[in-house]
């Protein structure tokens, strides 16, 4: 027992009186953000930044009332922290998420003027914080109630599909969407690339990166060799890496015709292919070697002594048990790989950051929302989806 | 059977096990005894060719190891060892079967063994074959290491310290067990341990070693009674030696026929050990005990004169 538990504890608290501080708080700021910050914000077009309202403005006095009865919620639920409650709050969580393309409308219907066609609605500062906030009470939840990571995701999911339907249906006036409606079949193939670039860098890294982490293991000589060109590699910044890769792959597509048929080239696909396995190397190689290094030497030794031949060892026993920090190593790669593909967008290798870097270009914060949530979107996904598999893979439902 | 005759193991300028010669009969008990990095783990696994040995002949059933291949060697030596090293990923089921399904048993075959292995070892397969290893105690998880060690019935049966990692009670259990176990199968057991009394309860044959090599073997009573040195006999407990050695001999081969004088009152089965007797006369103050078979009808007598009488015969001194 430490000094500190002999002391009496002090009266901070009344008896029996636990709430959970960390969820009260948050409650706390949404209100705070709902109350003082902007909701959302009104231009006349497209260009013009906009004008923005509060709470009381936008959502009308039933409107305001309602959210922040629905907020306040949350924190007095948590004042009581039982396992009910903490469901509770869960379902509550997911249908303020849920209501909240329903406040748009509304502020649609508030604020903008049918005889003025050009005007759009843009989110304010407490809509982000909002769901920011309501993303870290589900990650508090999730901890409290024990949930393995594929439950928020799915629930997200079905938020998501709720927001889609509202966006198609009835939030024609929302920026965002706007944006999306101007070009709606670039927009899914520039998703369509972006997936595409991130599949193959990572599926060839994966196969480079298990078959160089078996030849260290292999060749001991090779380790240091290998993680000082990976190390060193990961320090270019990307957009440097892409400039390097620029003048080489132009000499070969002019040089080697059979290369240039292939389709390389200086600008494109391949330089940012290229850069995209380069990056994603370290992590795999170092996530696969440790992995694979970690396996009790133990239990490796009772299978040698069982009379497991050296296939069968490595099958059977050391990649099943290194499966777990393996896709540890996939899952921190692959949501690397989605964020550097964005910058891929600046040698001409499309994408979503094709939008991103448009908007910027043309000063249209709404059509850099069009490029960067879905980038966020997919990290997530692919978070949770991988995060959710290493979890289902642990031996024996180890955690 | 095996046989080690003038095994050296070097590693580089090292030597770990230098010259030893051992011949374990078949369905025999030998523990190889000694303080750590002594060389008996070293021995160990030279048998099944987890270490190659340097120089010298390791003979199993009339041929040498050299001559099999290390893998099926393997899959017909039975191995335990101190961590158990059951595979986490996999339940107690799938962990015992593993050498059958090396084998290639039919998956009947191997369902049938396991249940029968586990239902031998205490382990009822509805509550346990489903379990992962993390799921069990020490003790359970050692079963289960044993019955997979047993689970291709093989002749030869090597363990590197079962039981080191365990609690006292049930490393006694377990020993208990394991000694009743023997007792109905009869495995060539090579048992490597540093708990003297481990080995004094459950070897046939002794085999103490020290930097390398054997410094003395034979059977347990006859190391107690003539322990080759000063180290032999520290391990063997210096002063308690005496009592190990009674805890040895059973009292129905020590007592004598009933006196003529009354029969004590203390009542001893002629299973017990000498040591037991002892203890019961320091505890009733009574120099005289009365034997009786399992039914509790006396059948001799034992006193303290015959036991003291009984430890002269045995250390080869003359009667008085």
């Amino acid at each position: 027992m430490s000094l500190m538990d002999a002391l009496p504890t002090p009266r901070l608290r009344w008896e029996g009186w636990h709430p959970n501080v960390v969820l009260v708080s948050l409650s706390l700021i949404m209100l705070a953000a709902f109350w003082f910050f902007d909701v959302v914000s009104m231009a006349p077009n497209r260009i013009v930044l906009g004008t923005g309202y509060g709470a009381l403005e936008a959502f009308g006095w039933p409107g305001a009332l309602l959210a922040t009865l629905l907020l306040s919620f949350i924190g007095i639920l948590a004042c009581q922290p039982t396992h009910r409650h903490y469901r509770a709050l869960l379902a509550a969580v997911i249908v303020i998420m849920a209501l909240m393309p329903v406040g748009l409308m509304a502020s649609s219907y508030l604020l903008i003027d049918p005889e003025r066609p050009q005007a759009r609605l843009g989110l304010g500062t407490a809509y982000w914080v909002v769901l920011f906030v309501l993303l870290l009470c589900l990650v508090e939840l999730r901890l409290r109630l024990n949930l393995t990571r594929i439950w928020p995701t799915l629930l997200l999911c079905g938020v998501a599909v709720v927001w889609w339907l509202c966006a198609a249906f009835g939030l024609e006036t929302l920026a965002l969407v706007q944006e999306f409606k101007a070009r709606d079949q670039q927009f899914l193939s520039a998703v369509a690339q972006h997936i595409k670039l991130v599949g193959i860098a990572v599926s060839v890294s994966i196969v480079l990166g298990l078959a160089l982490a078996m030849l260290m293991r292999r060749y001991a000589r090779l380790q240091k060799g290998v993680f000082a060109v990976l190390n060193f590699l990961q320090t270019i910044p990307s957009l440097a890496l892409f400039g390097l890769l620029l003048a080489p792959l132009a000499w070969l597509a002019a040089n080697v015709p059979f290369l240039g048929q292939l389709g390389v080239s200086g600008i494109g696909t391949t330089p940012a292919l290229i850069a995209l396995i380069a990056y994603s190397l370290l992590p795999i190689v170092r996530n696969t070697y440790t992995a694979l290094e970690q396996v009790s030497p133990e239990t490796l030794e009772a299978a040698k002594g069982m009379g497991m031949r050296a296939g069968q060892r490595f099958w059977q026993v050391r990649l099943p048990l290194a499966l777990p920090v393996l896709l540890e190593g996939v899952r921190i790669t692959t949501v690397q790989a989605i964020g550097l593909t964005a910058v891929a967008a600046l040698i001409g290798a499309g994408g979503l950051g094709t939008f991103i870097f448009q908007g910027l270009g043309q000063a249209a914060m709404d059509m850099v929302l069009l490029g960067a949530l879905p980038i966020l979107m997919l990290a997530l996904v692919v978070d949770a989806g991988l995060g959710a598999l290493a979890e289902a893979l642990r031996p024996g439902g180890t955690r | 059977m095996i046989e080690l005759s003038h095994v050296s193991k070097r590693f580089g300028d090292e030597t770990a096990v230098d010259d030893i010669s051992l011949r374990v009969a078949k369905g025999k008990f030998c523990a190889l005894v000694g303080t750590s990095g002594c060389g008996k783990s070293t021995t160990l696994r030279m048998i099944n060719r987890l270490i190659e040995h340097s120089e010298g002949d390791i003979i199993l059933d009339g041929q040498a190891i050299d001559a099999y291949d290390p893998v099926k060697l393997r899959r017909r030596i039975g191995y335990v060892i101190q961590h158990t090293g059951l595979f986490p990923h996999w339940n107690v089921a799938r962990n015992i079967g593993l050498v059958p399904r090396l084998l290639k048993w039919s998956a009947t075959d191997v369902q049938s063994r396991v249940a029968e292995l586990m239902h031998l070892l205490g382990l009822p397969v509805d509550e346990f074959g489903h379990k992962y290893p993390h799921q069990l105690s020490g003790g359970q998880a050692q079963r289960v290491g044993v019955a997979r060690a047993l689970a291709a019935d093989p002749d030869i049966l090597l363990m590197d310290e079962p039981f080191g990692a365990l609690d006292p009670i049930t490393r006694e259990k377990l020993q208990d067990e394991l000694a009743k176990l023997q007792a109905r199968l009869h495995k060539t057991v090579v048992f490597v341990t540093h708990d003297m009394d481990e080995a004094l309860k459950l070897a046939d044959h002794l085999v103490v070693m020290r930097e390398g090599q054997i410094v003395q073997q034979g059977s347990p009573l006859a190391l107690l009674q003539s322990p080759a040195d000063p180290f032999v006999e520290s391990l063997l407990g210096g002063l308690e030696r005496g009592l190990k050695q009674a805890a040895l001999t059973r009292v129905k081969d020590h007592m004598t026929s009933m006196g003529p004088t009354l029969p004590s009152q203390s009542r001893i089965p002629g299973t017990f050990s000498l040591r037991q007797a002892l203890s019961m006369m320091l505890r009733d103050h009574s120099d005289r005990l009365t034997v009786v078979d399992q039914h509790d009808v006396p059948v001799g007598e034992l006193s303290l004169r015959r036991i003291i009488k009984e430890a002269q015969l045995d250390n080869g001194n003359p009667r008085e």
